[in-house]
């Protein structure tokens, strides 16, 4: 049975899981910090928590979740296959992992020299793992609207990391730059260009497959990342040459566009041909009506003055975009990624002698659904704590905390079943070597 | 073509991963000299063309229209 099976094209397992496993512990790290916080940082978008809590959700969780599934997505999507994908990992891994911890100490210090640091580890890093996986897709043809999607993603997280460091430098105080306006670039191109296009790009791929709907319209996909991308090239350039109106007018047409996606996967999950939901399709449902919530949100604080005047609004808009659409959406393709990695590893260790264990089994079909209700409690309490900060920060923080230590457990036990029957399939083959 | 010579024909259009490479995979086992399997998927199977490639075997795809993507095999002839 299945003596053939072999998968030499995919990356070691080492390679995209050490990003899965440190993504949690940065989201641990926020809610710490959350916990830790007065009410009153959650008063504007700009303080020194806000901007730290931010950094460690996008560049903690978001970016190491994102470049691990790369790692495993580019091969087996695309047949893209990155040169020496495990020295690659374990340097892009060396480079953000304290490039990410100092923005956050930066942010809360407004050192200089972490400034400094952060920037040039983070650059470093991102640029390792553009490079490496632009290679990869150099020479690829657009055969699935996924590989345009996936360039254009890597083309965002590029601008949005210039944009970045060319805050980080202002922030020093080295240069005189428009800093709001920057600001706000830096984080469209960081949702839009980079998240939006992204996900995007894999959902197109891993709705069909995984959760049994049609698949996207083609006109759909693609034209989706490329109008995005023109849009947001647009208006950064009218944000940047100050014309305000002219750039909320187009803001709300890249709301509109990018709410596109959201709004096509709702309607494609009411075809699934699944008769029960599973984990990953629910995760996927919170995260696009958050999605669409936060879309709305940004539309009603640019348009509607009343609206506008509530200083909690952005942090709102925030929580309902990273932890209600992204983080729920990464933490549903874990649970796909991951065990889908130890079957396949297994499964390639085993040589058709030993047949890997079945994929549900890799993590407990209980702790999954714990996992997620706690995510989402954690996302209704932020929510909440944006309008009764004072009552809601702490508990918010500690669910916030446990969602994410749960899930660090779950991915953790997948680990231990990878490694348990590894030894079982050393032995078996040892046993039968020596009988042979 | 009589019906002997017909190859085996996996529809794994509506399976969710990796159970299309479990079956293919099921399948080449059984594959018989002169035999053809041909599988029908929703996209190109970049992991399967290298175990493929690794296990002996020739492949012929062709993209429809409609997104189905078939893969004939069989083993290659020395």
């Amino acid at each position: 049975m299945q003596a053939l099976l072999s998968f030499q094209q995919a990356p070691p397992l080492a390679a995209p899981v050490r990003f899965f496993l440190t993504a949690p512990l940065f989201a641990i790290a926020g809610g710490l910090l959350l916990a830790w916080s007065e009410p009153a940082a959650l008063l504007s978008r700009w303080t020194p928590t806000a901007l730290a809590l931010t950094h460690l959700i996008t560049a903690g969780v978001m970016l190491q979740v994102m470049l691990g599934a790369l790692f495993q997505i580019l091969p087996v999507v695309a047949g893209a296959n990155i040169t020496r994908p495990l020295l690659v990992a374990r340097l892009a891994h060396a480079a953000l992992t304290p490039g990410t911890l100092l923005l956050a100490a930066a942010f809360l210090s407004y050192e200089p020299l972490a400034f400094k640091l952060a920037v040039s580890l983070l650059g470093a890093g991102v640029a390792l793992f553009v490079g490496a996986a632009g290679r990869a897709l150099h020479e690829l043809s657009a055969s699935s609207p996924t590989i345009p999607g996936l360039k254009l993603a890597l083309f965002g997280l590029g601008v949005t990391v210039c944009l970045g460091a060319l805050l980080g430098i202002a922030l020093t105080g080295s240069s005189a730059l428009p800093l709001q306006q920057l600001t706000a670039v830096h984080l469209a191109w960081g949702l839009i260009g980079w998240g939006i296009t992204l996900l995007a790009a894999v959902g197109f791929l891993v709705v069909p497959m995984f959760q049994m709907t049609p698949s996207y319209p083609e006109w759909f996909t693609r034209r989706f990342s490329w109008s995005l991308l023109v849009l947001l090239a647009v208006w950064s350039s009218v944000e940047l040459a100050g014309g305000a109106r002219a750039s909320t007018a187009f803001a709300g047409t890249l709301v509109l566009v990018a709410a596109a996606f959201p709004v096509l996967t709702l309607h494609l999950q009411r075809h699934s041909r699944r008769a029960r939901f599973d984990a990953n399709q629910r995760y996927w449902r919170v995260a696009m009506l958050s999605l669409l919530l936060a879309g709305a949100t940004c539309l009603a604080g640019n348009a509607w003055t009343e609206f506008g005047e509530w200083q909690a609004w952005p942090w709102l808009c925030g929580i309902l975009v990273l932890v209600g659409g992204f983080m729920s959406v990464m933490n549903g393709m874990l649970y796909k990624i991951v065990p889908f990695l130890v079957w396949m590893h297994l499964q390639n260790l085993g040589g058709g002698r030993v047949i890997a264990p079945n994929m549900n089994k890799v993590i407990s079909a209980w702790h999954i659904e714990r996992q997620l209700q706690t995510h989402c409690a954690s996302l209704f309490l932020l929510v909440a704590a944006t309008i009764w900060p004072e009552w809601m920060l702490r508990p918010a923080a500690i669910v916030f905390l446990l969602a994410n230590a749960w899930l660090l457990r779950n991915l953790l036990a997948a680990m231990r079943f990878f490694r348990q029957h590894r030894a079982r399939i050393a032995a078996l083959t040892t046993t039968a070597t020596s009988s042979a | 073509m009589t019906d002997k010579d017909a190859p085996r024909v996996i529809d794994a259009r509506g399976l969710e991963p990796p159970e299309p490479m479990v079956r293919t995979m099921d399948a080449l086992d059984h594959l018989g000299p002169g035999e053809e399997l041909l599988v029908l998927l929703p996209r190109e199977p970049f992991p399967l063309y290298r175990a493929l490639e690794l296990n002996g075997f020739s492949w012929l795809t062709t993209c429809h229209p409609d997104g189905t993507v078939e893969v004939l095999i069989r083993h290659q002839t020395r």
